[in-house]
């Protein structure tokens, strides 16, 4: 079995980590309106965290560095101390999203694990506690975060906005920097989960992507000594001139693994990677389309991925492939990942699937058919 | 009391939001945020209105704030890194904002 390649100087997509998304339970103390994992009190399927811990060292040696864990509310989920603890031990660096309404004793308990943690809130009180179905959650969610940076401890706010909430942007912001959040990440909700559900949502169009972008454009300077303030959407033009960043992925038609080609490790191809409650690992999304899941953590072993990357991962290239070619001259904001997730979906048809699968295989096995195979493995293996 | 660049930014932060700014206006700005080749890393508001400093790594291409910026820049200032950092560049336009008081009045 061929060695993975370790070159820790390449970038691995458009993030800054390579980052595995974990989503250990759907189990949550609050059924939100526009939650995209669906998550809620009656979702008690959670991961063993046995598995878990013994998937750690093989994900560590296939290139994570950290584990950023949400849920449903990570803070219900049981063996989450030994699973931060163990986390540490492996090398990764550990991350954290909760709803802050969990009791003090338990946050503070884990906050003093982890290396960050942020507090989502979906706009100012009225629209936050409609959204989460509960008329205190605003109060204790900012309580929370006001405890945490009290103490000491970095803390940021994760804020997902439906259209209906842009307004409340600018006074939410100066809330959570005056209770002392030291970091603000503003997204458009995902339309997932029971988003899809949600009429408003349907409305929020290019020019609202724009208008949020540059909301937050002003708030990074009116903030600027106080919070740093990151947007999810980028333009269009800038992400089509970092599309480098998925040469690894990209860069050769070739089997991966093959004389030709080196096995890279997987998150240089793969960032980031999400671990749901169910054990699957996927790529990109919680919500990506399950033709492209990576593997299953039960059965997770490293012949299991070499296979992926020589036998799967073709259908993931062909997709981001696509996805970087769509960019080229194209105007506006891209909430990328969300892009990608969308076009995954595109692929739902079984048949269309089965032909892109073979096509794809095709062109795999015989890298000189790249050049008259289909529009999109040309796209995939020309774009950077 | 005189208006203060804070002052500034936090009102153009609530009109984006409160949609008090247009649509149109909102396609504009953006346009102008958005050139090839560079990026964003400062966003001034004065009563006139927005300066924009760019950082690129190529010999800016300034015809990009023309072609899809609309009415344009009104003044640009381009700043060779040089023997500092060979293929540095600090790019600064300043575009004129109807929108903003000096030019028109956030009352309008």
């Amino acid at each position: 079995m061929p060695e993975p390649v370790t070159n820790n100087e390449m970038r691995s997509g458009f993030l800054p980590d390579r980052i595995i998304h974990l989503h250990p339970t759907r189990l949550c103390n609050l059924a939100c309106l526009h939650c995209y994992s669906e998550s809620g009190p009656k979702e008690k399927a959670a991961l063993e965290v046995e598995l878990l811990l013994h998937a750690l060292p093989l994900l560590k040696a296939e290139g994570y560095n950290v584990i950023s864990i949400s849920g449903g509310e990570p803070l219900v989920y049981a063996p989450l101390i030994p699973l931060i603890d163990e986390a540490h031990a492996n090398g990764f660096r550990v991350n954290l999203i909760t709803n802050g309404l969990f009791a003090a004793k338990r946050m503070d308990e884990v906050a003093s694990r982890v290396d960050g943690i942020a507090i989502s809130f979906d706009g100012l009180a009225p629209t936050h506690n409609r959204l989460r179905g509960r008329a205190d959650a605003f109060e204790r969610s900012s309580a929370a975060l006001a405890r945490l940076a009290d103490s000491g401890r970095p803390v940021a706010a994760a804020i997902s906005l439906t259209r209906d909430a842009l307004p409340d942007l600018p006074d939410l912001a100066d809330h959570l920097v005056g209770l002392g959040a030291k970091a603000l990440q503003v997204r458009p909700v995902a339309l997932a989960g029971r988003a899809r559900t949600m009429q408003d949502l349907s409305s929020y169009t290019s020019t609202d992507q724009l208008r949020l972008y540059l909301i937050v454009l002003a708030l990074q300077e009116e903030l600027a000594d106080q919070a740093a303030v990151h947007c999810d959407l980028a333009p269009a033009r800038g992400l089509w001139q970092q599309r480098d960043a998925y040469a690894a992925l990209l860069a050769t038609c070739t089997r991966p693994g093959s004389a030709e080609e080196p096995e890279r490790l997987l998150a240089e191809l793969v960032n980031p990677l999400v671990i749901t409650e169910s054990g699957t690992l996927k790529p990109i999304a919680y919500d990506f389309n399950s033709c492209f899941d990576v593997a299953s953590i039960g059965t997770l072993s490293r012949a299991q991925l070499t296979e992926y990357k020589q036998q799967r991962l073709t259908d993931l290239r062909m997709l981001i492939g696509g996805a970087l070619a769509g960019l080229e001259g194209k105007d506006g904001l891209v909430d990328w990942f969300d892009y990608c997730t969308r076009l995954s979906e595109e692929q739902r048809g079984a048949a269309l699937h089965k032909k892109q699968n073979a096509a794809a295989r095709e062109a795999v096995s015989e890298p000189e058919a790249v050049a008259t195979g289909s529009p999109l493995v040309r796209k995939a293996g020309n774009v950077v | 009391m005189p208006l203060t660049t804070k002052d500034l930014q936090k009102r153009l932060s609530k009109r984006l939001a409160n949609y008090k700014i247009s649509d149109g206006a909102i396609k504009e700005l953006a346009e102008r945020v958005m050139v090839d080749g560079m990026t964003i890393t400062r966003f001034d508001v004065c009563i006139y209105g927005i300066c924009l400093d760019y950082y690129t790594t190529k010999p800016p291409k300034l015809d990009g704030f023309y072609t899809r910026a609309g009415s344009g820049a009104s003044r640009f200032q381009v700043f060779p890194y040089g023997i500092i950092d060979w293929d540095y560049w600090h790019v600064k336009a300043e575009f004129p904002v109807d929108e903003l008081p000096g030019a028109g009045g956030f009352n309008r």
